[in-house]
């Protein structure tokens, strides 16, 4: 089984910086990603990305996710012709009578609007899988913590996290249970949402009965009062005067191509 | 350590008392082994010896309950009660937090330990005598349910209080988990620790439980040392098939209705099935008994096309079931799995029972409806809600949906966890009728009692193979 989003130890270049480091490379990634609508500076960032996930040996994560990342864009790219309407008329759908206005159809602006939100999202995507899976969850904890994050909210990121496999493996074991009841998944888009209601009530049910046990498992170890969570303490690596490095360089591209070339 | 004298509570929203008049005194360095039928008041015993429901769950209580000579209400809540009593609670799963054993451990203990060495070498002692130190940096998905447990458990002890609270830890473990389980009791009540444990199975406490406390509709009905109240055996704790009593197992005359030959699957490296050749004839009571993890239910799930195989052929009366679709095999063999809760949705019994009959087109569902519930002993409950039977009744109930659609096998898998022996017996009462109606039960099971006591033919699993196919001449069944 794939688990979604969770880490895989190992030592790689990604794995050893700190997770504080990290956490401001993708902060900063995502940030200068949804301000900048460049196609050259969103392809660059896939380029770094692409480039930490290769020298860390991960590039098969990255891949396995591809299938997703086109038919997102797929959709995006759609969505985005069809709605808006800005620039040259490249196909027409609906011609215009009045010749004063430009008929209905996929337009330049359009297209490239797609294609830039579909870069953005990629770009987002892929930094934040990277940074998940090769940050241990008490590290990142820890880099939550670094940044003043109130302790409920970080364990409840903490949870959330250790329970996406736990969620899927009880989601398998659900949809076999109702094959076994003839369960048909559907067809359509309306088949398919109705058809979730067998799997999502006792997914979400079962969820719900744990959350008994696990609140009084937080009390008995004395969680109800707790500032501190038991994590370790950070150590800055050569990691991260490379990381550090590598953020000069990203924020330099964005300033270059932004506002020098423009 | 623990003194309660005519403790009676009822849950905030309950009409009947939980707990009633209860009456006991536990002391230092004791082992108490809490019995009894389902809903008879266990778990809330439970909660009330370690504080939970004064400072939890609120209700209404009468009586008097002190810990370590001083009343439960008197503690500044759960905060401070943990510092002398743990509690580890029936599903393994949500009481794991974290994400890798060592953090599980380390969770509790930075508000007791100032050191980080002193730390360290707690976690360290704790895993060793747990037996999980090599499963230090595994994330909670990656144990099985025993080695869940442990984890648990070792989590609730690194806390390193007088008291421990167990709530039935080896409910859905085999004889081996459970024994490893038992033997960590043991050299913790050898260490002074007072220990208070919930369990349906009770041949492993023999000479390890001080006392063993029966209760009964929420009061202790009875008290005393295990060799008092259980003179006799309780259940078997070797392993079934290694019993001399037990003959091969030879092929009768009757037509066969499953065939499985050279029957191979693989988890990725993991060989799950390894050659699995084995024929079932109509009308038989089958139990396949072994560990965790010896591919029992994977073996069963080939025969409805839940899973296809690597290699070999399994043939369901005409039907090739490597092939097949999954809806037309489902028609010949119904599989019930483990845990009710995994298929109920809908808002009525009535309309559970619909779902599948809506499935596969079934013409007169309302008949159907009222004849399983009557078979399943659920008659006149349509349109309750299925969540609000209890557990016994939930599991009858998933049987019925499964019957409704008037398959000729049925298997169960897994059919007595969480089920008292009362429920479980009346769950294979229940099959022994349908084998008498000619259907074929084939049930999963690590419960070698009532594959002793019902099944007519035992199949041993281990790793992937098969190690044995017995007659069971002691069976009802046969």
């Amino acid at each position: 089984m794939s688990e979604i989003l969770q880490y895989i130890p190992g030592n790689s270049p990604l794995h050893t910086i700190n997770p504080v480091t990290k956490l401001l490379l993708v902060i900063l990634i995502v940030g200068l990603c949804v301000m900048s609508s460049q196609i050259p500076f969103l392809c660059f960032l896939i380029g770094v990305l692409i480039f930490g996930a290769l020298f860390s040996g991960l590039i098969r994560e990255i891949i396995s996710q591809i299938p997703f990342l086109l038919l997102l864009s797929f959709f995006l790219v759609v969505l985005t012709s069809l709605t808006v309407q800005e620039g040259a008329l490249l196909l027409p759908i609906l011609p215009s009578t009045d010749p004063s206005i430009q008929g209905f159809g996929i337009t330049m602006g359009g297209l490239m609007f797609g294609i830039i939100l579909s870069l953005r999202f990629i770009v987002m995507i892929t930094a934040f899988q990277l940074f998940v899976i090769t940050t241990k969850p008490s590290d990142l904890v820890t880099g939550l913590l670094a940044f003043r994050l109130p302790v409920d909210y970080v364990l409840m990121l903490l949870i959330a996290l250790r329970f996406i496999p736990s969620l899927q493996l009880e989601a398998r074991r659900i949809h076999e249970a109702q094959l076994c009841r003839g369960y048909n998944p559907g067809t359509g888009i309306s088949g398919k949402i109705r058809s979730m209601k067998p799997i999502m009530i006792p997914l979400v049910a079962n969820s719900l009965a744990k959350t008994q046990v696990l609140g009084l498992t937080l009390d008995m170890r004395g969680y109800r009062a707790r500032k501190k969570l038991p994590f370790h303490k950070l150590v800055f690596g050569p990691g991260d005067m490379i990381s550090a490095i590598l953020i000069l360089i990203i924020l330099g591209a964005f300033l270059y191509l932004h506002f020098f070339m423009a | 350590m623990i003194r309660a004298t005519s403790l009676s509570y009822t849950y905030p929203v309950g009409t009947r008392p939980a707990l009633r008049d209860i009456t006991l005194s536990i002391g230092a360095g004791e082992l108490v082994l809490i019995t009894g039928p389902t809903a008879a008041g266990k778990t809330t015993l439970c909660y009330a010896l370690a504080g939970i429901l004064q400072h939890e769950f609120g209700g209404t209580f009468s009586g008097y309950l002190a810990l370590r000579g001083r009343p439960v209400t008197e503690y500044a809540g759960v905060g401070e009660l943990n510092r002398y009593v743990s509690m580890v609670f029936d599903d393994a799963d949500s009481q794991l937090i974290f994400t890798s054993v060592e953090e599980e451990l380390a969770s509790g203990l930075e508000t007791r330990i100032d050191s980080k060495q002193e730390i360290e070498k707690r976690i360290f002692d704790v895993m060793e005598l747990c037996g999980i130190t090599h499963l230090r940096e595994r994330p909670p998905y990656a144990l099985s349910g025993g080695q869940k447990q442990r984890v648990a458990i070792a989590a609730a002890l690194a806390m390193d209080t007088d008291i421990i609270i167990l709530d039935e830890p080896t409910s859905e473990l085999d004889v081996a988990a459970t024994s490893r389980i038992i033997e960590i009791l043991k050299s913790l009540k050898e260490q002074g620790k007072t220990i208070i444990i919930v369990d349906h199975s009770l041949e492993g406490y023999r000479n390890v439980a001080d006392r063993v406390i029966v209760m009964e509709e929420g009061h202790i009905s009875r008290e005393g040392t295990f060799d008092e109240l259980f003179p006799e055996q309780q259940g078997s704790m070797k392993a079934l098939y290694t019993d001399p009593d037990l003959t091969p197992y030879t092929p009768t005359d009757r037509p066969a209705i499953v065939r499985i030959d050279s029957l191979m699957k693989r988890y990725g490296t993991i060989e799950a099935l390894n050659g699995i050749s084995v024929t079932l004839y109509e009308g038989e009571f089958v139990a396949i008994l072994g560990e965790n993890g010896s591919g029992k239910t994977t073996l069963v799930k080939h025969l409805n096309g839940l899973l296809r195989p690597d290699g070999g052929l399994v043939h369901v009366r005409t039907l090739d079931a490597t092939t097949a679709p999954v809806i037309d095999l489902v028609q010949q063999t119904g599989l019930v799995f483990q845990n009710p809760d995994t298929m109920l949705f809908a808002d009525s019994v009535r309309e559970e029972i619909l779902f599948g009959l809506e499935n596969i087109g079934a013409s007169s569902p309302d008949q159907v409806i009222e004849e399983v519930l009557s078979m399943v002993g659920l008659s006149g409950l349509e349109s309750t809600y299925p969540r609000h039977l209890s557990r016994g009744e939930r599991q009858r109930l998933a049987v019925a949906c499964i019957l409704a659609m008037k398959p000729e096998i049925i298997i169960l898998d897994e059919p007595t966890t969480g089920l008292d022996e009362l429920e479980s017996d009346r769950m294979m009462e229940l099959m022994l009728t349908l084998q008498k109606k000619g259907h074929t039960i084939i049930m999963v099971t690590h419960n070698m009692r009532i594959a002793e006591e019902y099944a007519g033919r035992i199949i041993a699993m281990e790793n992937g193979r098969i190690i044995g196919d017995y007659h069971n001449l002691k069976g009802r069944a046969s």
